[in-house]
């Protein structure tokens, strides 16, 4: 697994439970417990997108933010096997 | 509005090409229960939803769906490159290859392509929400039979994961129905259309 891969991996995990646990909030959305545990890993997933997009390029349009080129296009893209290997 | 975010949900690497194998798996992406018309389904039938967290949850499961969409399609794109004639006459692929070549096209497993049929948005969320819990079984039994018939490992770790999501919308979506029969007259829950009838006092 290549550094990049080690550190994309740690992004999908931490969005993962993010994903999970929104899908619960709404269905209860007063949840202290489902909260706590979503703001806990929505401060780990943003601070694993920094490092990665830092290294690797934007994961959102938005963080596309060098100004000699428009990092965007550049590949893989994420159903390529290079994106995941 | 939607932003996209350039990665898979749960990552696809499959080492070996198989195009026998994708031509059953594209059925999860233009299938009568597949990605494409679980998404079209959440995301037509949110509009009516009568309370906020319905609102929110089939706003984000149909989104999660478009993500599920593209992890199918990376599953048949990588299972269909550097493919040779010979390899494609053999696998029986060539039907699907005659016309796209290895372009990603919606289609059942039998080739019939993908239809706003397979799905209702009924505006009423009894009816709704009941189609969307038999949806998300409908797709875990084609999950189900996926790993019935595909034997590489790198397919299956993630159409057990998506298999898995399948479970836990299920389960969403059933508390989301309950948060519904909540408000209506607990003596009869047809006696009006929450999204559409105003209650009688």
């Amino acid at each position: 697994m290549s550094d990049r891969e080690k550190l994309l991996k740690k992004v999908r995990m931490y969005h993962f439970a993010v994903t999970d646990a929104a899908l619960f909030l709404d269905t209860h959305p007063d949840c202290a417990q489902a909260l706590a545990f979503y703001n806990k890993y929505k401060k780990l997933l943003k601070e694993a997108e920094d490092a990665y997009e830092h290294a690797y390029g934007p994961l959102q349009i938005c963080s596309s933010a060098n100004d000699s080129r428009w990092e965007w296009v550049d590949g893989p893209f994420p159903w390529e096997l290079a994106a995941n290997s | 509005m939607w932003k996209y975010e350039k990665k898979l949900e749960y990552p696809v690497r499959i080492k070996r090409p198989d195009p026998a194998a994708a031509k059953i798996i594209i059925t999860q992406f233009g299938g009568p229960d597949g990605e494409l018309g679980a998404a079209m389904r959440y995301l037509s039938q949110r509009y009516t939803a009568p309370t906020p967290e319905v609102k929110a949850l089939l706003n984000d499961i149909g989104t999660e769906e478009l993500s599920h969409m593209e992890m199918i399609c990376a599953i048949v794109y990588q299972l269909t490159r550097n493919l040779t004639p010979k390899e494609i006459k053999a696998s029986g692929f060539d039907a699907y290859f005659v016309d796209h070549t290895t372009g990603l096209y919606p289609v059942q497993a039998s080739g019939y392509p993908f239809s706003a049929d397979i799905f209702q948005s009924t505006g009423d969320p009894i009816a709704d929400l009941s189609e969307d819990m038999g949806a998300e079984q409908k797709a875990r039994v084609t999950y189900d039979n996926i790993l019935r018939l595909v034997d590489d490992p790198d397919v299956r770790d993630v159409i057990k994961f998506l298999r898995e999501r399948e479970i836990v919308h299920f389960q969403r979506f059933g508390e989301a129905l309950r948060l519904v029969t909540d408000r209506l007259d607990a003596k009869n829950f047809y006696a009006y259309n929450l999204s559409f009838d105003v209650k009688k006092a």
